[in-house]
């Protein structure tokens, strides 16, 4: 089993799951729909064909929280651009200045694929919303060999520096993971209708999925060390 | 000279006032020398006291004093240490103190150490043409810095300056073409500290409020190179900068292994 890891980094994203009408909520970290939306787009797969995206909707994701922002509101009162009509009142929320790192695992020849289409995207990638870009670049990673859990304890944290001067004081941060549960764990899970069935336009389906919650340890490079200084060492050696 | 290591039992009181003032402070480490007089004054160019605190992590502060006599701390266990535990065993009196002569002794030139240096960086300034000069706190850690190197040819050391492969900055100069201490030498500052505190009581012949006694001070950290060991005897028995009774000036050396 291969993994693909993924930052999901920007000034906003949203991630809906429950999200209908006219009140549009985000989740607190983003979907497995709207990761798996993107590196369709990535990989020019159009809405409507089922059959290419059933290979992208059968992997495994997980979700790593390296900084989780916070949810704002917006209130839109947009007007029609060319009748000037206005449109109906909607709440939007975003999750600003958050840093996810993202999950994929699956077979190896897939998720090379996917790789080199975030590098060459035939739909530019966006964080949930098409108003919402990436302010750096997608991908990070392809690990050969490893699970999810794995990778996502491997990989480095992408917090922004800003954020990490916060724990400063510490040689390792606990980060949240959201990730499919296994077999055995599903009474322990949390379940979230986000697995993707079909992107058609017309009718987009979205089926539950099982989710567990759990923590790793990731090294903290901002750490800071005061230089240990105790002056009787140096007497020390003299009587040694 | 005896060098004197006590740790701060900073959950009590009497710990946190003498932390809070480094005039109360001062008195206490100067109130532990049963030879020293308070009306004596130190000869102004032979050893004399210095302490300092370092504020290792947020609950641990150890004062360190370099004297000329021997110092009995049984007043600062009893107010801000552990007397039961200093009780308890007859071989730690609460605090340690060992002679510092065998290592000034020894010291050479060439040798290198890591040292540690809590001071007080200030210059002289004045605003206008026709005004004199005032003392003014460096703020800066450039300045706060450059105070320190501009010193270290009188206090017999000299700073290391780092190997190019740990630089950041090409030869450790800015694209202004300025010099850029911290990347160009073993030094960093840290922790400043501004402090106010009133003298608590008046001496002048006026009689009237004076104003408070302001202090900056920072803490030095890196490496050293012995260039004359006479010097560096001096620095570390006199002090370096101002504000020595406020515990600036006491430059450490420990061995460059263990500083990592």
């Amino acid at each position: 089993m291969s993994v693909l890891t993924l930052r999901l980094a920007g000034p906003l994203q949203s991630w809906g799951a429950s999200a209908r009408f006219a009140r549009r909520t985000t989740e607190s970290v983003p979907t497995k729909s709207g990761v798996i939306g993107m590196l369709a787009a990535a990989a020019g797969i159009e809405r409507g064909d089922d059959d290419r995206l059933w290979p992208l909707a059968a992997l495994r994701f997980g979700v790593r929280i390296d900084q989780p922002g916070t949810r704002v509101r917006d209130f839109q009162t947009a007007h029609h651009g060319v009748t000037g009509k206005s449109m109906p009142l909607s709440e939007r929320f975003y999750l600003a200045d958050a840093v996810f790192v993202a999950a994929l695992e699956g077979d190896h020849p897939l998720l090379a694929e996917l790789h080199a289409a975030l590098r060459a995207p035939v739909y530019a990638p966006f964080l949930g919303r098409r108003s919402c870009p990436p302010s750096l670049p997608v991908e990070l990673h392809l690990h050969d060999h490893g699970g999810l859990q794995d990778a996502l304890r491997e990989e480095p944290w992408q917090a922004s520096p800003w954020y990490r001067k916060q724990f400063r004081g510490r040689d390792e941060v606990e980060l949240t993971v959201l990730r499919e549960a296994d077999a055995h764990e599903q009474n322990a899970a949390d379940t979230l209708r986000d697995q993707p069935l079909s992107f058609a336009a017309e009718h987009r389906r979205h089926t539950l999925r099982t989710q567990v919650t759990c923590s790793v340890p990731i090294p903290n490079p901002s750490a800071r060390h005061l230089p240990r200084h105790d002056p009787f060492d140096a007497l020390d050696e003299e009587s040694a | 000279m005896f060098l004197t290591r006590f740790r701060v039992n900073t959950a009590r009181p009497g710990a946190r006032r003498l932390l809070s003032s480094p005039q109360a402070m001062h008195a206490t480490v100067m109130s532990s020398f049963p030879t020293l007089l308070p009306t004596d004054t130190p000869p102004p160019d032979g050893p004399r006291v210095l302490w300092r605190l370092d504020h290792t992590t947020r609950a641990e502060v150890m004062l360190y004093v370099v004297s000329p006599d021997r110092p009995d701390l049984t007043h600062l266990v009893e107010q801000a240490g552990w007397p039961a535990a200093a009780a308890a065993d007859p071989a730690e009196p609460g605090w340690q103190s060992r002679p510092y002569g065998p290592l000034l002794d020894r010291l050479a030139t060439g040798d290198r150490w890591a040292f540690r240096l809590t001071a007080n960086p200030v210059h002289h300034a004045r605003r206008k043409d026709d005004e004199p000069t005032k003392r003014t706190a460096h703020l800066t850690p450039v300045h706060q810095m450059g105070w320190l190197l501009k010193r270290q040819e009188t206090c017999g050391f000299r700073v290391l300056e780092k190997p190019d492969a740990k630089r950041l900055l090409p030869g450790g100069t800015t694209h202004t073409k300025q010099p850029h201490h911290g990347d160009r030498y073993e030094l960093t500052v840290r922790d400043q500290r501004a402090r106010a505190f009133d003298k608590s009581r008046s001496t002048g012949t006026q009689g009237g409020r004076r104003a408070p006694v302001s202090l900056v001070t920072v803490t030095f950290d890196g490496r050293l190179e012995v260039t004359d060991p006479q010097l560096l005897r001096r620095a570390l028995t006199q002090g370096i900068g101002k504000a020595k009774a406020y515990g600036c000036g006491l430059l450490t050396l420990a061995p460059l292994g263990t500083a990592g």
